[in-house]
């Protein structure tokens, strides 16, 4: 029986096609994936099902009926629920407000809390999500929050469930648990649209694939019938390199030096304790390390955004006296923050003013303090061809791009102000294949040529691939050393989690 | 010639570009039909009111135009200067209410350098530059404070600002006014004495009160523009202001001085707001009276508002409340309340603030069309 079905679906705006003919058809419990780089059009898709956008044209049908959904209600009502990947929870609610909200069972006219709480428990016993139903919502980690989503559309009848990007805010055993859960919801008869552009996770799970491309359907294929590297391409339209080509290059002279840093984080916490290491012209260090384990401290350090408690940051060999990003960028640190959209980006800026932010007082941007649009204008057009950022408009603003050429932008910024020391900090966080090679052309090509490169990322295959010597970190202090050549994912998993200690020779 | 144009027509290719100006046209217009419902309501004639309100708010042409005219322009610069001082301070994510407060500060400043002694023998236009310095440095100030506040011990702006508009206000009218600055009373005079004739604004109007002050704010309002979109410092307070929800942390990395900026924009955001404030003392009042009739800081906001922050909005939208204002007398013949204009203007205020259902009706109302056409 078919669950779900799309046909000819056009979704049209201004300038760009968005979803190009798009046919799927989606059986009753199955997990079926929708895989594709950012701005593919999987979520303008997914909002057309939902109810967010309407269709140019094409035409829904759900359990074989044709249906118009103008809004979420109707979605909702067609018992199509959806969780976003960001959580529309109020985090001062107890879990079972937060399900029943908007749809209490009541007494009288009074809100009915125990008939809630008991209807809560049943439903989390009958699809296995455990919850405490008195617990505030605020207190529950990410993991936990996103079941009482599930539940929340579950209590609603939702029979074909989407999930946007479930995992993209989960650490690793909380994506285990979801995908158990998701299984366990098939099981039950319910129907999965899981998208994503991660790969690994869609062949774990689905039973069906269908791949977009710039809005157009690529192919459905079943998960036994192929294998991540066809997947890659598809998504890609042609062969990607997955695997990270080694580049040596003879190490140089110290470029940073941290030594006995210890920082304080804005909750107060000593995060990072008594750190030091150096990086080397021409070498990337990675940083690896279960998340919350000192990194952030580390880098609100190196960038200047917390004045650490104790030790000292060496730039260009020279000691930074007074620590604030002011400094650290005048010594010649250029920053790939791990949030481009909080950190990086101006995002109501357009793309020529977002490349020249923090040279945009230099010349020939600017002169007396006056700004020279020809040639910021001019230098935009050079790195709009040079990164290869679609669409080449330098009007375009950074909202509206997709995360991928956000990156780039980024990246053209950073890398053309005048550096000799990168701190990237999970520089391919919710990028898809094709703009994470991007990424590690460009760092190796930084390598190349006598950048020291600081690496700090929570995906072991980026940092086995792409570092010339890894540390972990651990509870805020460096746990050991080692190098990739030396080591195992399976070595450096148990350092991350404290289980196995290296010796550093320093 | 052509370059500039293309250059001022291609940029505007964003989606619904047109809704800035859109918005608080429609906003107006709104506000005009539920006028003609309140006027209907209570039993007079609306259109008799429209055509008094706007027949004397000196926008159209008509009996004694050029008076009215005069007026509204003259009342125009006021709001116009109050305005500006929200938008800039606004363009970097700061919600600054003390136009009010360094409004008067730059009043009772510009009182005192047009009247002292050694300053009121000079040629009038050496003191009339050393009036509008002294008083747009100490209007500055007055706002630098609260953005020293802000910077450096982080109080929120809006509590600083409500504050320091207090502090001024008893500070002028219970002590300055009647004690140290107090007229000589044998003169008959209250309030501060009358200012030289040096330091009177020059008239541009035969037969009129209309001064320069209309040009100067002209001129404010070009360089309030220029200083946004066109300088190094302007650029990073738009950055500052794009990024307040994330901390303004983006800037901060690519290694603003947020602190710096934050006091900076609050220095001119004060010293705009203080021209408007010498222009009542020097072209109106000609003294700093005993009890002031304040309240332009707060039409400020207003004017803010519906201009969209932008500074060209805040001149056009400026004039339009001096023309209501200017217009408020000649309702009364419609027996009307004088308080109508504010009426309207409360009510324009409040459909920008329901912008994006107006921004829904309007693209309601336009886009199904397009896209059918094409």
């Amino acid at each position: 029986m078919k669950a779900l079905e799309v046909k000819n679906i056009i979704k049209r705006f201004p300038g760009v096609l968005a979803n190009d003919n798009i046919n799927l058809s989606i059986n009753k419990s199955e997990i079926y994936s929708i895989v594709g780089e950012n701005g593919a059009g999987k979520s303008t898709l997914m909002k057309i099902i939902y109810g967010l956008y309407t269709p140019t044209s094409g035409e829904i049908y759900v359990f074989g009926k044709k249906v118009k959904i103008n809004s979420s209600n109707d979605a909702i009502k067609l018992k199509i629920g959806m969780v976003h990947q960001e959580f529309m929870l109020i985090p001062r609610f107890s879990v079972t407000e937060n399900i029943v909200l908007g749809h209490e069972p009541r007494k009288g006219m009074f809100f009915d809390r125990k008939v809630a709480v008991k209807e809560i428990k049943e439903i989390s016993d009958r699809y296995g999500l455990k919850v405490d139903p008195l617990e505030k919502v605020e207190n529950l980690p990410v993991g936990i929050q996103q079941r009482v989503e599930i539940l929340k559309i579950l209590r609603r009848g939702a029979e074909i469930l989407i999930f946007d990007e479930p995992t993209a805010v989960l650490t690793p055993e909380e994506a285990e648990d979801l995908f158990k859960t998701l299984s366990f919801l098939r099981d039950s008869g319910k129907t999965i649209i899981f998208i994503s552009h991660k790969l690994k996770e869609v062949m774990t799970i689905s039973d069906r694939i269908a791949v977009l491309r710039r809005g157009e359907l690529q192919g459905v294929v079943y998960k036994e019938k192929t294998n991540e590297k066809e997947l890659a391409r598809m998504m890609v339209g042609r062969d990607v390199v997955l695997e990270i080509p080694e580049a040596l290059v003879k190490r140089g002279d110290t470029i940073t030096s941290v030594r006995n840093l210890t920082v304080k984080n804005k909750r107060g916490i000593v995060g990072l304790k008594d750190v030091s290491f150096d990086v080397h012209s021409g070498e990337i260090l990675g940083i690896a390390g279960v998340e919350g384990n000192g990194q952030s401290e580390l880098i609100d350090a190196l960038i200047g955004f917390i004045k650490p408690i104790g030790g000292s940051i060496f730039l260009s060999g020279k000691k930074v006296k007074l620590i604030n990003p002011r400094n650290m960028r005048k010594r010649g640190m250029a920053y790939i923050p791990e949030d481009r959209k909080r950190r990086g980006l101006i995002l109501p800026f357009k793309i020529k003013d977002n490349v020249i932010m923090g040279q945009h007082n230099k010349r020939p941007f600017s002169r007396n303090g006056i700004l020279n649009d020809m040639a910021i204008e001019s230098f935009a057009e050079k790195k709009v061809e040079e990164f290869d950022i679609r669409p080449r408009d330098i009007y375009t603003k950074a909202a509206n791009l997709s995360g991928g050429t956000q990156q780039k932008v980024l990246l053209a910024r950073e890398l053309s102000i005048n550096h000799n020391f990168i701190l990237a900090s999970q520089p391919t966080r919710g990028l898809d294949i094709g703009a994470m090679e991007f990424v590690y052309k460009m760092l190796i090509e930084e390598k190349k040529r006598g950048v020291a490169v600081l690496l700090v990322s929570l995906e072991l295959s980026e940092i086995m691939g792409l570092a010339d010597r890894i540390l972990v970190l651990y509870e805020g202090v460096i746990i050991g050393e080692t190098k990739p050549g030396e080591t195992s994912e399976e070595e450096l998993g148990l350092m991350m989690l404290g289980l196995k200690k290296k010796e550093r020779v320093m | 010639m052509k370059i500039i144009l293309k250059r001022l027509f291609s940029r505007r290719k964003e989606e619904y570009w047109w809704m800035t100006i859109a918005v608080p046209l429609v906003s107006i217009l709104f506000a005009l039909i539920t006028g003609v419902i309140f006027i209907k309501i209570t039993g007079r004639n609306p259109i008799r009111a429209y055509e008094l309100l706007f027949g004397s708010s000196g926008l159209f042409p008509g009996p004694y135009w050029k008076n009215h005219f005069a007026e509204m322009l003259l009342s125009s610069s006021m709001f116009i200067s109050t305005g500006l001082a929200f938008a800039i301070a606004a363009k970097a994510g700061l919600f600054s209410i003390g136009a009010e407060g360094q409004f008067i500060v730059g009043g009772i400043v510009a009182a005192y350098f047009g009247y002292a002694k050694p300053f009121a023998g000079l040629p009038a236009i050496l003191h009339l530059i050393i009036v509008f310095i002294m008083a747009m440095t100490a209007g500055g100030i007055w706002g630098a404070i609260a953005g020293w506040l802000k910077a450096k011990k982080g109080i929120h702006e809006v509590i600083t600002t409500i504050m320091l508009n207090w502090i001024a206000l008893y500070l002028i009218e219970d002590w300055l006014v009647t004690g140290p600055m107090k007229a000589n009373v044998a003169t008959g005079v209250s309030g501060t004495p009358y200012i030289s004739a040096t330091a009177k604004l020059p008239k541009i109007l035969p037969g009129t009160r209309l001064n320069i002050s209309f040009i100067i704010i002209a001129a404010a309002v070009f360089f309030t523009w220029y200083f946004l979109y066109r300088t190094t410092i302007g650029f990073e307070i738009r950055a500052m202001g794009h990024t307040l929800v994330f901390g303004m942390e983006a800037p901060k990395a690519s290694g603003v001085n947020i602190d710096r900026r934050i006091i900076q924009t609050m220095f001119i955001s004060g010293a705009a707001a203080s021209l408007g404030g010498s222009f009542i003392i020097l072209g109106i009042l000609f003294q700093y009276p005993p009890v002031f009739e304040g309240g332009y800081g707060f039409d400020g906001i207003a004017v803010a508002l519906i201009g969209q922050n932008e500074p060209i909005g805040i001149l056009l939208a400026g004039i339009l409340i001096g023309a209501l204002r200017t217009g408020a007398t000649a309702v009364q013949l419609a027996h009307i309340p004088k308080t109508f204009p504010s009426i309207i203007e409360g009510l324009i205020v409040a459909f920008i603030a329901l912008q994006e259902l107006v921004r829904y009706l309007i693209i309601k109302l336009v886009v199904p069309k397009r896209s059918e056409s094409g």
